[in-house]
């Protein structure tokens, strides 16, 4: 018996028939395959249905007027459920398994970050990581030549809303209620820098990722004499925060970081989110530029249903322009190191959605500028310009 | 009875030890993306070491935990703040990394003394939270919830690149670790810990000393943990508190009772099970199925997850190794089996 | 001094409204285990669904009626509980049904898959994007000398109380009440004194549904959205059930309220003045849980369970 098996292992060994893998992989002549790891089951799975279906939604729109260099362009998605862990587990299925060309939209700062040792033992470019933390666009960091960022950073915002409000209000007296995680930090580090900048103090609350109660936090913010509170949070910390202190009798100027330029919290917060003031980094979904307009055009050709269509949808939709743009670059026979070359060729590239991007061998932070929008009487309406 | 199979068991052993190290070699001739299973495997190989302690500790002592995740975290973080922090060499880290986890085990286990059952279970569970908010509060060091960029190992010389590496290195120390756990199930120790869970009062009068060996089966189950967490921290290269949940602490103990309470080898069974269900099989189903049905991916993976869950402990009780024991005893008794025995 | 008084003020009335919450879900947990000895770490799940549901019953409902007025939300209410009394008797039937002689480690394994199936159910059904919910108190409040307490959070106080008041009445005083007490004593003893066991088991769990779904449709207007993230709440609730005593109804309401006046006045007042506190405030309430439990292991109101060789 013993011998029967080791005769099968040693002659299992013997067998050579290693695949050969010619050329580049997730590259055919008539395909390219996009990896994307959203989350779709854990706590913000909501994202994880709308924004690949606007990057969905784009691609499709180029596959039919041919694709890119005549090659249709495919993504895979795969569920990471908000964990790192898993995060790396679908990046290594989509990478060894799938044999990917490229992945983009991996989505929150933990799991994004946790792939860096994997893009650089394998080569793979990451293209626009949905995530607002400018730690991506950090050249000083592991395999950071090989991630092109797309957002405003959070500390960008919190560093412009801060500067805008003393500008109106040179006397103002600010607190910024932040998430205890990457989130929380990274506005940290830009409320640190306008702090020094302008030396002053500001008053910082935190609260846990998915808290339910400020009570504490507004009674802080009054008792500290706040005029201005920023909100670091999505949708449910400003609409309660705004309705917690409407019920205290407190009211302050509210803004909140990018995450809360949602449509949805003007819908939620009624009245109370009247004066309501937050940035954005991209041309808005319902302004004439190029990029909205074929933005709606191609919602309405699909029949997109109301509910799904806002910034989620819109940031799949835009962020999909830069990896478009970056496969073309990458010319008729696209390697991923002509992908990377090909994208740092930007330089003030019009998308048609986000203001004039540049990236290069140094700087692959992608958009720089933000603007202010403002919910009056419901509607969001700009209020300022392109501001850094 | 005992001895015959004992017999049979050591004829084996080596075969399989062989078979590990070569499977390795197999996979990568079988398909190109072997990579990606090695990767699996790997993870599978870390969650055994903690599960097998798990499994003494709540299996075999009866102690339920429902935190384990915990002694993981702390496990991984000591590690990497050890290794790159404070600039230990990997080797001696795999050393002191598990005594400094089984400390935290005696910490937790002190409350066991008084407290029992659904409690303990619960205590456990609280355990679990406080830890993971005292690493996200200790961020100098940890980097907070953004998480930690943690260093390759370098075992004696040798340094531990890729998956491939990682393969021979976890399970070294995966068979070790059974080998070990076995040893001491079957030696006094193993002995009292299951007096202890099979009747507390009997033990104490047959003369064990209770909080001796509670805090005992917790520093063991917290030195395994804090191994996995050692090989943990170093082959994945990054942590961070969301991974170590209490979703994770479930899954240990689904792996512990879907292979079999009080049982070694099947929590190794179990551990396997769970995570080749999860990152193989459910995702080749769904594949199948969304043809059929269209679904949403992510949900229906965690349902199917449930499901099997749930099936497991109606239908199967004693788990995989329990399945594996009837049908050896169906096989050896072939064909005199008494048809009640195995309805 | 009188500041710092009233904020204290608000944020224990803060702190009890989102305590009762707490001990609502407690109920159900000390309800099943009263019992049956069984932890129910699904309820709450069950909040969830209940929350759901009771969504669904009122869009349907004002759809049909044209808008929003109070009948609407009391007609939603009726069928949502309707819906807890079948489920209480499907989820009797998974849990009890085929596992009636297991041990209990293994009903409770049973209940936290139980728990994984439902949150992905309900997300399978309802799809990812998060819901609006609606309160029926919209935002009013009461201002008192001060202190400002939204309807919606008396409400809540409110039906805890009632809550508390009709169990306990029901368990001390009707018979089917002792009867389930004297089933989780000891349900051989018990079963042939004539009383019917399953029965029993199925009437717990039905109730355990109905204080589970109450407690959702309470909850949901309080969270700005509604997800399925809403069932992690449910584990928050079972330092308040420990505290309290497992098997102790005042004890779970008064654990309840406890933990989320600690909960609400170490977010507020607390960090205020210490700053460390804000790096603990979501596990507080766990330490305080584990420091109770070493001190006295059955929870506050717990009475030492006598064992028996």
């Amino acid at each position: 018996m013993k011998r029967i098996v080791s005769i099968i292992i040693l002659s299992t060994l013997f067998w050579t028939g290693c695949e050969n893998r010619e050329g580049t992989p997730g590259i055919t002549d008539t395909e390219i395959l996009i990896g994307n790891i959203q989350d779709l089951s854990g706590p913000i799975k909501e994202l994880g249905l709308l924004i690949p279906a606007g990057s969905n939604m784009y691609l499709d729109y180029i596959n039919e007027q041919g694709g890119v260099h005549g090659r249709q362009i495919k993504m895979l998605v795969e569920d990471h459920q908000y964990n790192p862990q898993k995060s790396v587990v679908a990046a290594k299925k989509l990478i060894e398994k799938d044999q990917v060309f490229c992945l983009y939209n991996v989505v929150g700062t933990s799991p994004a970050e946790a792939l860096r040792p994997i893009l650089e033992e394998s080569g793979v470019p990451l293209i626009a990581p949905a995530t607002m933390s400018s730690s991506m666009a950090d050249m000083s960091r592991q395999a950071a030549q090989y991630i092109f960022h797309t957002d405003a950073g959070y500390d960008l915002q919190t560093r412009v809303i801060i500067d805008y409000i003393l500008e109106n209000n040179p006397d103002a007296v600010i607190g910024l209620c932040y998430q205890d995680d990457d989130y929380g930090a990274n506005a940290l580090q830009g409320c640190a820098e306008a702090e020094s900048n302008h030396s002053i103090s500001v008053q910082k609350e935190a609260f846990q990722r998915g808290a339910t109660d400020f009570v504490g936090q507004t009674m802080n913010f009054m008792k500290g004499g706040c005029t201005d509170v920023i909100i670091g949070g999505i949708v449910r910390e400003p609409v309660t925060i705004m309705k917690t202190a409407q019920a205290m009798n407190y009211k302050p100027n509210f803004y909140g970081l990018m995450p809360t330029v949602d449509p949805r919290v003007g819908l939620l917060a009624g009245e109370v989110g009247e004066g309501f003031i937050a940035p954005y980094h991209a041309y808005y979904p319902d302004s004439d530029e190029s990029g909205p307009t074929l933005y709606r055009e191609l919602c309405d050709k699909n029949n997109v249903p109301a509910k799904m269509r806002g910034i989620y949808h819109y940031y799949g939709f835009a962020t999909a322009h830069v990896l478009v743009e970056g496969l073309r670059r990458a010319g008729k026979f696209p390697t991923r190191e002509r992908l990377i070359k090909g994208l740092e060729t930007l330089n003030n590239w019009e998308s048609g959605v986000f203001p004039p991007i540049t990236y290069s061998r140094n700087d692959h932070t992608g958009v720089e500028s933000l603007y202010l929008l403002q919910l009056q009487g419901g509607k969001q309406i700009a209020i300022t310009d392109w501001r850094n | 009875m005992k001895s015959r199979y004992q017999d049979e068991n050591l004829k084996w052993i080596p075969i399989l030890i062989i078979a590990i190290y070569l499977f390795p070699f197999l996979i990568k001739n079988a398909t190109f993306s072997y990579k990606y299973y090695l990767y699996i495997l790997n993870m599978a190989g870390i969650y055994i070491i903690l599960t097998v302690g798990l499994d003494l500790l709540s299996g075999f002592t009866g102690l339920m935990s429902l935190g384990h995740a915990a002694f993981l975290a702390i496990g991984a973080y000591t590690s990497a703040i050890l290794v790159d922090q404070v600039g230990l060499p990997f080797e001696l880290s795999l050393i002191i990394t598990p005594l400094i986890v089984g400390i935290f085990g005696f910490l937790i286990g002190f409350p066991a003394l008084r407290i029992e059952g659904m409690y303990l279970g619960l205590t456990t569970m609280g355990f679990g939270f406080i830890v993971k908010r005292l690493i996200i509060a200790l961020r100098e060091w940890t980097g907070g919830s953004a998480g930690l960029q943690v260093s390759k190992a370098s075992f004696f010389g040798i340094s531990i690149k890729n998956d491939w590496d990682n393969y021979f290195l976890i399970y070294t120390f995966v068979i070790l670790a059974v080998i070990i756990a076995r040893r001491i199930v079957q030696s006094k120790l193993g002995r009292a810990f299951m007096a202890i869970r099979d009747s507390e009062q009997a033990a104490q009068a047959s003369g064990i000393n209770l909080a001796k060996y509670k805090m005992l089966s917790f520093f063991i189950s917290g030195l395994f943990a804090g191994f996995a967490g050692v090989l943990f921290a170093h082959t994945n290269h990054f942590i961070s508190t969301d991974h170590f949940d209490i979703l994770l602490s479930i899954f240990f103990i689904v792996m512990v009772l879907v292979g079999g309470i009080g049982s070694i080898y099947g929590a190794v069974l179990g551990t396997l099970f769970i995570v080749l269900m999860e990152n193989l099989f459910i995702p080749m189903f769904e594949e199948s199925m969304a043809q059929i049905i269209h679904l949403k991916a992510g949900e229906f993976q965690v349902f199917i997850f449930g499901l099997i869950m749930l099936l497991f402990i109606i239908f199967q009780p004693q788990g995989l190794y329990g399945m594996w024991l009837k049908m050896r005893i169906y096989w050896k008794l072939f064909p005199f089996n008494p048809r009640k025995r195995f309805t | 001094m009188s500041e710092l008084l009233t904020g204290l003020l608000q944020e224990s009335i803060s702190g009890i409204a989102l305590g009762c919450i707490y001990a609502l879900i407690a109920l159900g947990f000390t309800l099943i285990y009263k019992a049956t000895e069984v932890v129910n770490f699904a309820q709450g799940e069950v909040m969830m669904v209940g929350a759901y549901v009771n969504f669904f019953f009122v869009t349907q409902f004002s759809g049909m009626a044209g808008g929003l007025n109070g009948w609407v939300f009391l007609a939603a209410l009726f069928c949502s509980i309707i819906f807890a009394v079948f489920f209480g008797i499907i989820l009797d039937y998974i849990i009890n049904r085929p596992l009636k002689d297991e041990p209990v480690f293994s009903i409770i394994m049973a209940t936290i898959s139980l728990a994984i199936i439902l949150r992905s159910l309900t997300a399978m059904i309802a799809g990812p994007i998060s819901l609006v919910p609606i309160s029926p108190f919209g935002d009013s409040t009461i201002q008192a000398g001060g202190i400002v307490i939204s309807v919606l959070d008396l409400a809540i106080i409110i039906s805890a109380i009632i809550l508390m008041g009709l169990f306990f009445f029901f368990f001390n005083n009707t018979r089917w009440g002792i009867a389930m007490k004297a089933t989780s004593e000891d349900s051989e003893a018990a079963q042939l004194m004539g009383i019917p066991v399953k029965q029993v088991y199925r009437m717990v769990w039905v109730f355990a549904a109905i204080v589970g779904i109450i407690s959702g449709v309470l909850l949901a207007p309080r969270m700005a959205l509604l997800d399925t993230t809403m069932s992690y709440l449910g584990l928050k609730a079972f330092p308040a059930a420990i505290l309290g005593g497992f098997g102790s109804i005042p004890g779970a309401v008064v654990g309840g309220v406890i933990l989320g006046i600690i909960e609400t006045v170490s977010m507020g007042t607390l960090s205020f003045h210490f700053a460390w506190i804000k790096e603990i405030n979501d596990i507080i309430v766990w330490i305080v849980l584990i420091a109770v439990l070493m001190i006295r292991p059955d929870g506050l109101f717990g009475i030492a369970k006598v064992k028996r060789v």
